[in-house]
């Protein structure tokens, strides 16, 4: 069967499962079914397990997952969106894939990398809820942050935990046998020799392919990426491709120095780890507001406090409403990233997607909007 | 009369009940839903399946329109209406999600969101602005001046309890005076008239198709048992969720408002407000169930947004605490409140003593 005659038969699927159904697809509709045999599988995920936790360091551990079969794989520097259920939520957090495709392919296996947030309720309480065997729903990976098919001479830099989807270019290089005539240089920033991640494979992996430096660098000693590391480290940075992943702060410096240095904006690749910040300017007493789909930002004084529904609505923006009080669900709108207080329940929100009323939702820390 | 500082006492009490239930929801609340859902597609599917054997016997076809009969029932009721108050959003679920549902009735899920959440729940039971009192049809207060057409309204009720469905679909439809009238002024409508239009046709097409086209085609030799079933079975779901709704907000005790009643209101006055306007249904925990917890109407209309399978528990509470503050408090069993609500159509539908004496 070809692709155009699939497609229609899968469009026709679910014009039929929204007609005789009322739900999104059949899979949907069975949804609750299938979980009788089958516990914590979403219609729309990869329902696979875990195989095992390794802890990395005080505050980083991975997690080895055996993908579903029909996963659909992954590039080197990708992330996915993992989801599982806690008391009775589904909970869903983005990650970087930690381990390399050839990896994949070898054993059926993919890592990812993550850091505990102290004030988390996710990270913290992954390690301890999951054991071998444990059903965790990944997404198809996504990103753009993704090495060129052909290797080109590449800078990387990274911050921190920000060092996991290089930790999947590298290990993809060194077990393809890449990087033999093409050079690739990592300046890997962390705070103390403690937090440098997968030091010793990342120092195998340098063995291993030639023309390959990883350089950990200890910004106690030497402060962050400035105009002189970066031409000692990699001087002809100018022919690099250049990725950059790490905190927010340290992104937006680094992008700094290499427009001072006139590198080539073109082949600037960036992720931010973690949720991307509204602005740098933040102070304890201002909070910042970005509604995306609108591409419209706002600040506002922790010592008023506003609700977002006044704020959006400030901004000049309509967004639904009903009674005001946190009683209709009206205003219900998703938030990408940032804490919120709930004015009604007299709870603070976690840091991650989520859906919120807005009439009874104070921003507390930059918050990112779908409105 | 109940002083605004005994109300926020009162607030506050009902808030804690609020507290002490939310900390208790979690996996048993997933667990239920889905629970519900499985027997929901099985009692449609079930359903469906013995229309058809309808050829074997008669009371395959029976039992066929009475499961189909549950299937939209729990649709409607104890999933559809409960996950759309946003009941299980925190389940962060795709498909038990109250801006996503839609259900199996005519009424456009979108705009039942629209009017009921906002309407009905903060205007519960005020004259002009909470059109679910009455719907437009029937007389059920003084409030209401008398018209000659409210002689027949006992008519009218049994005409719109048959066909409460198509009720619910035209319920924002004729708010806006799309069809008829002249359109509403101060309209808050978020979207346009034509969007509106195109969406009640779109929603009670898809259900005509399904129930009227679809399954009996697909069933060829038995069309005409299996249409017929499917209509039976509408019908009994709109004469259940009809009477259930009357039982919650139309009982002879059921107290009536005027807007400025909720103008600038307390916490405790709106949470008083909500008190007197609703009315309980005693009853087992299926009969609970199959009213999707509208049997505790008082509850539902104080918290929209628990998950429903807390209401008896909650009602005990909430009312211990009324008898404290000496608030009336509205249930009763479901012969003895449905009978008011019988009387009340019926008294309604004659001049009543108001007009009795304007008019002499």
């Amino acid at each position: 069967m070809n692709t155009t005659t699939s497609n229609t038969i899968q469009t026709m699927g679910l014009w039929l499962a929204r007609n005789i159904t009322n739900s999104s697809s059949f899979k949907a509709y069975f949804e609750p079914i299938t979980q009788m045999f089958m516990p914590q599988w979403r219609a729309d995920r990869f329902r696979s397990k875990l195989v095992s936790i390794r802890k990395e360091s005080a505050d980083m551990y991975t997690l080895i997952i055996k993908p579903n079969k029909n996963w659909t794989g992954f590039n080197a520097g990708q992330y996915l969106e993992l989801t599982v259920e806690k008391e009775g939520a589904w909970i869903s957090r983005f990650f970087s894939i930690s381990s390399s495709p050839a990896y994949f392919q070898q054993s059926g296996l993919i890592e990812i990398s993550i850091r505990i947030q102290e004030k988390g309720q996710i990270t913290p309480w992954l390690p301890q809820a999951l054991k071998a065997g444990s059903v965790l729903n990944i997404s198809e990976a996504q990103g753009e942050f993704v090495l060129s098919p052909a290797l080109k001479p590449t800078l990387m830099i990274a911050g921190g935990s920000g060092i996991t989807p290089f930790r999947s270019m590298l290990q993809q290089i060194a077990l393809k046998g890449l990087a033999i005539n093409t050079p690739v240089t990592l300046m890997y920033y962390a705070r103390s020799s403690e937090h440098f991640l997968f030091r010793e494979e990342l120092q195998q992996f340098e063995k291993q392919a030639p023309n390959l430096e990883v350089h950990f660098i200890d910004t106690d000693d030497v402060g962050f990426f400035s105009d002189a590391h970066l031409l000692g480290f990699c001087q002809d940075f100018k022919q690099r491709d250049i990725y950059i992943c790490g905190p927010g702060p340290m992104i937006l410096h680094a992008r700094k120095v290499l427009k001072g240095q006139k590198a080539n904006d073109d082949k600037i690749h960036y992720e931010f780890f973690g949720p991307e910040p509204v602005s740098l300017e933040a102070s304890d007493k201002t909070v910042n507001v970005l509604f995306q789909r609108s591409d419209k930002q706002v600040s506002t004084d922790n010592t008023e406090p506003k609700n977002l529904l006044t704020l959006a609505e400030e901004a000049s923006l309509k967004p639904v409403t009903g009674c005001r009080i946190g009683v209709c669900h009206q205003c219900i709108c998703k938030k990408q990233s940032g804490v919120v207080y709930n004015s009604k329940t007299k709870t603070y929100s976690d840091t991650g997607q989520e859906e919120i009323q807005l009439c009874v939702s104070v921003p507390v820390a930059d918050v990112v909007l779908a409105l | 009369m109940i002083t605004k500082n005994k109300l926020d006492d009162f607030a506050q009490e009902l808030n804690q009940i609020r507290e002490n239930t939310m900390a208790k929801v979690g996996q048993k609340d997933a667990n239920y839903i889905r629970n519900i859902i499985r027997i929901q597609r099985v009692s449609e599917i079930g359903g469906r399946i013995a229309l058809v054997l309808g050829f074997i016997s008669p009371l395959w076809w029976i039992a066929g329109v009475l499961f189909l009969a549950l299937a939209k029932i729990l649709d409607n009721m104890e999933i559809g209406h409960n996950v759309m108050h946003g009941q299980y959003d925190w389940m962060n679920d795709p498909n038990i999600n109250g801006r996503n549902f839609e259900w199996d009735i005519a009424g456009d899920a979108d705009s039942w969101r629209r009017y009921h959440n906002h309407e009905h729940h903060t205007y519960t039971n005020v004259i002009g602005k909470d059109r679910d009192f009455g719907y437009g049809l029937l007389r059920l207060s003084d409030d209401i001046p008398w018209k000659p057409k409210n002689r027949l309204q006992v008519l009218v009720y049994l005409a719109l309890s048959t066909f409460f469905e198509w009720g619910v679909a035209y319920h924002e439809v004729a708010g806006e005076r799309i069809f008829i009238g002249k359109p509403r002024k101060n309209s808050t409508l978020p979207i346009t008239r034509k969007a509106l239009k195109n969406a009640f046709f779109s929603k009670a097409g898809r259900q005509l198709f399904k129930d009227y086209v679809f399954f009996p085609l697909l069933c060829w030799p038995m069309f005409f048992p299996v249409l017929l079933g499917n209509f039976l079975a509408c019908i009994l779901r709109n004469l259940w969720t009809s009477t259930i709704i009357f039982c919650g907000h139309f009982t002879e005790d059921v107290h009536t408002f005027q807007i400025e009643d909720c103008e600038n209101e307390s916490e405790g006055e709106w949470y008083y407000r909500q008190i007197l306007g609703s009315s309980n249904i005693e009853g087992s925990r299926w009969f609970h169930i199959l009213t999707g917890h509208l049997s505790c109407q008082v509850e539902h209309h104080l918290y929209p947004d628990v998950p429903a399978r807390h209401y008896p528990e909650m009602a005990k509470e909430v009312q211990g605490v009324c008898k404290k503050y000496d608030i009336p408090y509205n249930t009763g069993s479901f012969g003895k409140q449905y009978l008011t609500v019988l009387q009340r159509v019926i008294k309604y539908s004659f001049p009543t003593k108001k007009e009795a004496v304007a008019s002499l």
